[in-house]
């Protein structure tokens, strides 16, 4: 069972301001990485992308839901 | 015998330990290779450990193919755990050394704006250092350049801290930097442990032993060890090491208060020397 890990980017414009999920998180389940990278030049805030790569580490406890100031984190587990 | 050893070796020495992996040519065939492909994001934060798992969702035939993936990337770069006395002669071979952010916690912590607070606790090593100076600052997160002296104190720092020290290879076998890790920040340590996905990080080429004698069941080595190989036998009141799962890092023989544990060579048990 992994469960499904949603993460709004319009709800998380610059995960790097905030990253209260990534330093929560007990399992360290989430990677932020930039999306776009050119030589030599600086990734806009807006570039970078919280993805939860390791998610079938995920035990469900909801604290990043919790952490969450704009609520762009959405858990779901199978059809529920 | 240890695979890359093997391979580049000096006359059956350690890899890491001859000069040629660290030479300017080797970079350069790195540096070429890579400029004929365009970068859309970096071999470092792209697609081999980024996307894959994005793809991965709830399907078994996408993470075997994410195994392949890094398997291919192990080509490019692969790691070892070091004994803090190796490491030590490595920054002697090297030049520049340079610390740099932890590329995987900010990855996995973000860890990258916290100022004074920033751990930056792994060193880059060789020529690559001066073009890694060119990238702005929040995507690299910082270059300070070392001395020799400066560069072994940094290390030991961290070490005798709790960190394990490993090396990583920048187009194997060129070595490129001497990381200081822990679980589960470092992704080549969650690699290897949490999916198997072994060339990712090699054992080192020592194994720790307990000597019962010494041992008084203190537990502060259980603590420390960053590969769950320690447990406490709790009737006997020593700790106890299982030596194939253990890494080699040594944190725990700097970590015992009685000098109870120490390294030994690999290659000398039979048990354990294809163990890698």
């Amino acid at each position: 069972m992994i469960p499904q890990i949603e993460i709004d980017k319009n709800k998380c414009p610059t995960p790097y301001e905030c990253k209260k999920c990534l330093q929560i998180c007990p399992q360290a389940i989430f990677a932020v990485a930039p999306t776009k990278v050119e030589r030599f030049k600086e990734t806009a805030p807006e570039d970078y992308e919280v993805q939860a790569v390791f998610k079938d580490k995920c035990v469900l406890c909801m604290d990043c839901v919790k952490v969450c100031p704009t609520g762009a984190i959405k858990i779901k587990v199978g059809g529920r | 015998m240890c695979e890359l050893c093997e391979k580049y070796g000096d006359n059956g020495g350690r890899w890491y330990l001859n000069p040629e992996n660290y030479a300017r040519p080797l970079y350069k065939k790195v540096e070429k290779e890579k400029e004929k492909e365009p970068m859309i994001l970096t071999e470092l934060q792209g697609p081999f450990y980024y996307k894959p798992l994005i793809e991965l969702k709830d399907n078994p035939e996408a993470f075997e193919k994410m195994r392949e993936g890094y398997l291919k990337f192990h080509e490019t770069m692969s790691g070892q755990v070091v004994s803090l006395e190796d490491a030590e002669k490595m920054v002697e071979i090297a030049h520049p050394i340079a610390r740099i952010d932890c590329i995987c916690r900010r990855i996995t912590r973000a860890t990258l704006e916290d100022g004074e607070q920033r751990p930056r606790s792994c060193l880059g090593l060789g020529v690559g250092m001066f073009r890694w100076e060119e990238w702005p600052e929040r995507y690299k997160g910082g270059v300070e350049f070392l001395s020799t002296e400066e560069a072994k104190e940094h290390i030991e720092h961290w070490h005798k801290r709790g960190m394990v020290i490993t090396i990583m290879t920048f187009g194997t076998p060129y070595i490129g930097g001497i990381c200081l890790c822990d679980y589960p920040d470092c992704l080549a340590i969650r690699m290897r442990l949490d999916y198997g996905i072994k060339p990712f990080l090699l054992k080192g080429h020592q194994v720790a032993k307990v000597n019962y004698e010494e041992c008084t069941g203190c537990g502060t080595c259980v603590q420390r060890c960053q590969f769950g190989a320690i447990k406490m036998e709790v009737t006997t009141k020593k700790s106890n090491i299982d030596m194939t799962r253990c890494f080699g890092c040594g944190v725990c023989t700097y970590a015992c208060p009685q000098d109870a544990i120490s390294l030994i060579d690999r290659e000398k048990l039979p048990g354990l020397k294809e163990e890698w």
